[in-house]
């Protein structure tokens, strides 16, 4: 079985997203989206049962390769990634169909994605995937289990629904199904030789194009200067007094 | 500008979202139609005001590659160049699968649109709605995922009167169906909605959040940290990726206020937050801010109702 998981290198989440021209401004050192770390756990627990490879790839300026380093030491075997300036800023299709030409390149069964990254938020790109591969999309798994069969418990509006694991398919997880493991100073050390493979976008078949054109970042003055008060164990007169006052009560 | 809304099912009607959707495409004068997909054996969701075509799936397979089939096969046979969708798991799953058979990325988390003539151009919340992020679409399909409670639902009269379109079961065979039990006052129309955070320390604590929102007839909800946690189903998660809300209170309790959460509260119409940390983000937003532990603050006030 050949699993690959789509990883992404975002700028460090502690610090505040800029923008250049509409763009997310990418530093040098970029770290894995922990929202990946999901995908990439149930990869593993796949591995472990099946015996499969784990390939990840990835789209985007490569800069110190953190996030990449960051995936193999959780005990993925191998990395892919693109990085082009001509592909700064793509649009979710776009990425959809880098990522799905990628995915042909290492002939994946399944192709696993976090819901949506921490700093584009668009949600769309595993279904995109799934539909330039014609594959199965398995939106939102929250659970798996493995056994004989593989079963994935999906989040929908009204609670959730069980399919069996195509042996072909995409498959989107959302956080908190799965605990991502940590990678201890033996593996972290074992990911120093695994291969990192850059694929020139050239050798890909992009079919897409830009179709967002950006006009404006406005700030939102957002702060409303409220009322603060410092409990001094009678603080919870004030909100009494005010959710009367409201007519909440 | 020729539109296609897609519309879900809720308690065998069209859902909020929908109807919000509809609402923005009647005050833009859009010439629009609803595609609306669902399960439901006989849901209210004809109107005299718009065409309405429902396709309906099973409950026993995935279908949503051949419900986009049929999606697609609308929007060029009438010539669609609009596209709406509410920001759904289900959605969310057809506009992208739509989006690669019309060759035209999406835009997700719209809050707002303008059409001038030809031309589309979008308002998103980046930053947890911090700041607005303008662009206009260029190609000939536009597609957007629009935010709950971006705007008013629509006021319209439904009746059962509408074209159905039956999809074949797929290979993926759905076996085990959960409805997750509801409750109480659901989180997207209750009047005031109470939410916890990592500060309420453990599960067990919550006890008290619910012992208030009894008192107040209040809807739960919760940060992503502690639905990722399990100390909340996903339904209850208030944020980016859950639930926008717009009570007329909202109370944060223990809540640091990440953007992942601001963007799906910030709107609501008077904010109390309790805090230890007199820094917390939530603090900007609230109207009334109570520096100290939730814990504390909390059964004082249940005990004082």
């Amino acid at each position: 079985m050949n699993i690959t998981v789509c990883a992404k290198q975002i700028p460090d989440p502690a610090n505040e997203t800029s923008y250049d021209n509409g763009i997310i401004v990418r530093p040098e050192e970029q770290v894995l989206d922990d929202t990946d770390r999901y995908g990439i756990e149930i990869a593993l627990q796949l591995k472990e049962k099946f015996d499969a490879e784990v390939t990840i790839i990835s789209m985007g300026p490569a800069g110190t390769m953190k996030g990449l380093q960051q995936a193999l030491q959780m005990g993925a075997d191998k990395a892919f990634y693109v990085d082009d300036d001509s592909l700064k800023g793509a649009n979710s299709l776009m990425t959809a169909n880098v990522l799905s030409e990628l995915a042909k390149t290492t002939n994946a069964d399944i192709v696993i994605f976090g819901t949506e990254s921490t700093d584009g938020y668009s949600g769309t790109v595993p279904q995109q995937v799934s539909r330039f591969l014609n594959l199965d999309c398995i939106s939102y798994v929250k659970a798996i289990e493995i056994g004989d069969d593989v079963s994935l418990t999906r989040q929908t509006s009204e609670g959730s629904e069980k399919v069996k694991m195509p042996q072909n398919c995409v498959i989107s997880v959302t956080a908190g199904g799965v605990e991502p493991r940590y990678p201890n100073f033996k593996d972290i050390m074992a990911a120093k030789s695994k291969p990192i493979e850059k694929v020139e976008l050239s050798t890909l078949n992009i079919t897409t194009d830009q179709n967002l054109e950006f006009i404006s970042i406005e700030a939102l003055e957002n702060s409303k200067n409220g009322e603060k008060i410092i409990d001094e164990g009678e603080a919870f007169q004030v909100i009494v007094d005010k959710l009367k006052e409201l007519k909440v009560i | 500008m020729k539109t296609l809304i897609l519309g879900e099912i809720l308690n065998g009607t069209l859902s909020s979202g929908t109807l919000e959707i509809i609402k923005k495409a009647q005050d833009e004068s859009l010439d629009y139609q609803v595609v609306t997909i669902g399960s439901d054996d006989d849901p209210t969701i004809g109107s005299k005001s718009f065409k309405q075509t429902y396709i309906k799936r099973s409950s026993e397979s995935l279908q949503f590659s051949k419900v986009t089939d049929l999606i697609t096969k609308i929007v060029n046979d009438e010539g669609i160049n609009l596209i709406l969708g509410s920001s759904t798991y289900l959605c969310r799953d057809l506009i992208s699968f739509i989006s690669v058979d019309l060759n035209s990325s999406p835009v997700s988390n719209v809050i707002d649109f303008e059409i001038n003539g030809d031309a589309v151009s979008t308002i998103n919340s980046i930053n947890g709605g911090e700041s607005l992020y303008k662009s206009k679409i260029a190609s000939n399909h536009s597609l957007l995922l629009v935010r709950p409670k971006s705007f008013e639902p629509a006021d319209v009269e439904l009746n059962n009167n509408f074209e159905t379109m039956e999809v074949e079961n797929s290979d993926v065979a759905i076996f085990d169906i959960y409805k997750e039990e509801k409750t109480g006052p659901q989180l997207e129309d209750s009047k005031v909605v109470i939410s916890a955070g990592r500060g309420m320390v453990d599960k067990e604590n919550l006890v008290i959040v619910e012992e208030l929102a009894a008192k107040l007839n209040a809807a739960i909800g919760g940060t992503r940290a502690i639905v990722d946690a399990g100390w909340m189903p996903y339904s209850q998660q208030v944020g980016q990726t859950g639930k926008t809300v717009k009570p007329d209170v909202y109370i944060a309790c223990g809540i640091s206020g990440a953007t992942q959460h601001q963007v799906g509260m910030k709107d609501s119409k008077f904010i109390i937050a309790i805090n230890k940390d007199e820094e917390a983000p939530i603090f900007q937003l609230a109207d009334l801010g109570i520096v100290g532990d939730t814990l504390s603050v909390i059964p004082k006030i249940n005990q004082n109702l």
